[in-house]
């Protein structure tokens, strides 16, 4: 979980001395072939997961005619790297871009600010049915998202919201159940004498939350962040029954027409697509490196099951 | 005077709350306090529950019981929409076995998948983490661009797994395009994702006390002993987690199948979802919102059966060693 430090002094366990040395001196010499095994094991695995991606770019880099050989080479006859420019063209792709950076970054704020609130409520916050709330919010996370999208899309028409970005985002800013849960687990697991040290210090709650909880959970809502930054990047269900207008279209949709169109006719121009499809998965990629240190310990909390 | 006897006094008016001093007072003055501070905390989602989990409920309830495109006024027709659904439908019946196959193999499939990585990468060698992230990455990527990527790579003309195929001199396939190796291949191109289970599987296993394994290891239990005696009890609340969250992104999968198949060849991998879209969002001319509507509800209520089903055998073989705290 976090960085839970307190380690006791190991119980000295009923393993004599002798038992001891002689453990580890049967085990050393498979244990070198283990080791090998291993790495062995995880390079076969690593290279399949990554070969599906390198030829993904081994098509983006191909020409035209190389895309239309049969049967295809795994590797470009020659390098065409203007097909990272010119794939783009195809499609409005900074129009779309601006779209989904857009939506994205307003859902990412959202859901972390509603979520880390509601979390640290139901975790810190000794109020009358906080149990009863917490269990309403755990179970609306199982209830499919397709049951509410029919009623909304008549709501959102009659309070003429259909078609434009509310739909996308103001769900966000109403607390994710999946992050609250999160978030909630994540705030059991913090010591409440640092609380009470604070409310003596006389801090109240909204202090509390925002200057002592917000830098200790940074493994907590930096996950959240990836998260939601991923889901509103990849959504592609909502923006398709929400939005009608081309011009409003996220990223999602526009990669998902760009293929759609072309699917089917003998020239499909999957050069371009793939070197599209580069861009496209980029941001999302650099985020999770760069968030990466700080992935495990905000799911660690997941891990902690149901404190 | 009890302490609840106090409350009843004080919300009848008999005594004035403020001006009795002591103890009692100061702490019921506090949980007032914490109350409206509490509400306040989790009022974005008690709004978001009821715009987005109990309106919707009740709605759809009643949609479900008209004749109605989305755009005209919903005209009542009683449970049309459900009789036509359960006898009438020719692939209601198909797209929910469909949804069932799809469930019973891909959960399975990548919860042990997704496990073993996991135990293969919780170790302490160099180089760990660099698997750790090779493993996870397909996660990280957006799945609209993934699919295309496999819907491609599995072109039987142009696809390069045929031709690996054939490099081995193996018989080819047709993927996606045959109605007998669509779903399979559905199925596979999503164990590619399982880096997403891995990685809280991997979580799980790092809160497992490593005395636990000393105490294994001085009791002279193997490695797989180990691992069903140690390792997969302390994880089991874990399981249960993954468990239910899969079953339920099972019966909920689209973008696969909007992507892949489309629902076919042959309606072979038409999924509940996948239908429900269609029926209600691209139906050409005649959108079926109260249909689809109706077909929603089946659908809910199948999932909260085998979640409910789920929960209730977890007593019998999740580990729970905070049973007696809370």
């Amino acid at each position: 979980m976090t960085t839970m430090t307190t380690v006791a002094p190991k119980p000295q366990t009923a393993g004599s001395p002798p038992n001891r040395r002689k453990a580890p001196l049967s085990v050393r010499v498979p244990m070198h072939v283990s080791r090998l095994a291993w790495y062995l094991l995880c390079a076969v695995l690593a290279v399949s997961m990554i070969f599906p991606l390198l030829w993904m770019l081994s098509i983006a880099l191909k020409s035209d005619t190389d895309i239309n050989q049969l049967p295809p080479d795994l590797l470009p006859k020659e390098f065409i790297w203007s097909n990272f420019i010119d794939g783009p063209k195809q499609i409005n792709f900074l129009g779309l871009l601006g779209n989904t950076v857009t939506i994205t970054v307003l859902v990412t704020v959202g859901a972390v600010l509603s979520s880390m609130l509601v979390g640290y409520g139901l975790a810190r916050v000794e109020f009358t049915g906080r149990k009863v709330w917490f269990y309403v919010f755990t179970c609306s996370i199982f209830l499919p998202g397709i049951v509410g999208m029919i009623p909304l899309v008549r709501l959102y028409i009659a309070v003429h919201l259909y078609d434009s970005w509310w739909p996308l985002i103001l769900p966000a800013f109403l607390g994710n159940p999946i992050f609250t849960f999160l978030a909630r687990q994540y705030f059991m697991t913090i010591p409440m004498s640092i609380d009470e040290a604070a409310t003596i210090d006389g801090a109240g709650h909204w202090r509390i939350f925002t200057r002592i909880m917000f830098p200790l959970t940074k493994p907590l809502w930096i996950t959240m962040a990836v998260m939601s930054f991923q889901g509103a990047w990849n959504d592609y269900l909502s923006p398709l029954i929400y939005l009608t207008t081309d011009s409003k279209y996220p990223l999602s949709l526009g990669m998902a027409q760009f293929s759609g169109s072309f699917a089917g006719v003998s020239v499909t121009p999957y050069n371009y697509y793939m070197a599209t499809n580069f861009w496209y998965m980029l941001p999302p990629l650099v985020l999770f490196f760069l968030a990466q240190r700080y992935f495990m310990t905000g799911l660690g909390s997941l891990g902690g099951g149901t404190k | 005077m009890s302490n609840s006897a106090l409350t009843r006094e004080v919300r009848l008016g008999t005594v004035p709350a403020d001006s009795s001093s002591g103890p009692p007072a100061r702490k019921r003055r506090s949980l007032r306090r914490n109350n409206r501070v509490g509400y306040l905390f989790i009022a974005p989602s008690i709004v978001g529950f009821g715009l987005f989990v109990a309106y919707p409920l009740v709605m759809s309830i009643y949609y479900s019981l008209t004749r109605w495109n989305g755009v005209t006024k919903p005209q009542f027709i009683g449970l049309d929409n459900y009789v036509y659904m359960l006898t009438k439908d020719p692939v209601f019946w198909i797209a929910v076995r469909n949804t069932l196959v799809f469930a019973v193999i891909s959960v399975p499939v990548s919860l042990i998948a997704g496990l073993a990585l996991a135990v293969l990468l919780n170790r302490k060698l160099k180089g760990v983490k660099i698997f750790r992230t090779i493993f996870f990455l397909p996660v990280v990527l957006p799945s609209i661009a993934v699919l295309t990527m496999w819907k491609y790579l599995f072109d039987p003309q142009f696809g390069l797994a045929n031709q690996i195929l054939s490099w081995l001199h193996l018989p080819t396939s047709q993927w996606l395009s045959s109605a007998d190796t669509a779903m399979p291949t559905v199925i596979l191109i999503g164990v590619w994702g399982v880096g997403g289970t891995m990685i809280i599987f991997l979580a799980g296993l790092q809160n497992v006390p490593d005395e636990l394994y000393e105490a294994a290891k001085l009791d002279g239990a193997g490695a797989i002993r180990t691992f069903f005696s140690v390792t997969l009890p302390m994880i089991t609340p874990i399981l249960l987690l993954q468990l239910i969250l899969q079953i339920n992104g099972a019966f909920q999968t689209f973008n696969q199948i909007a992507i892949l198949t489309q629902g076919g060849p042959d309606n072979s991998t038409d999924l509940l979802m996948y239908k429900i879209y269609t029926d209600g969002f691209t139906s050409v001319n005649n959108p079926l919102m109260g249909y689809a509507t109706a077909e929603v509800w089946f659908l809910f209520i199948l999932v909260m059966i085998v979640t409910a089903f789920t929960f209730r055998t977890s007593s019998m073989w999740v580990y729970n060693a905070n049973e007696t705290r809370n």
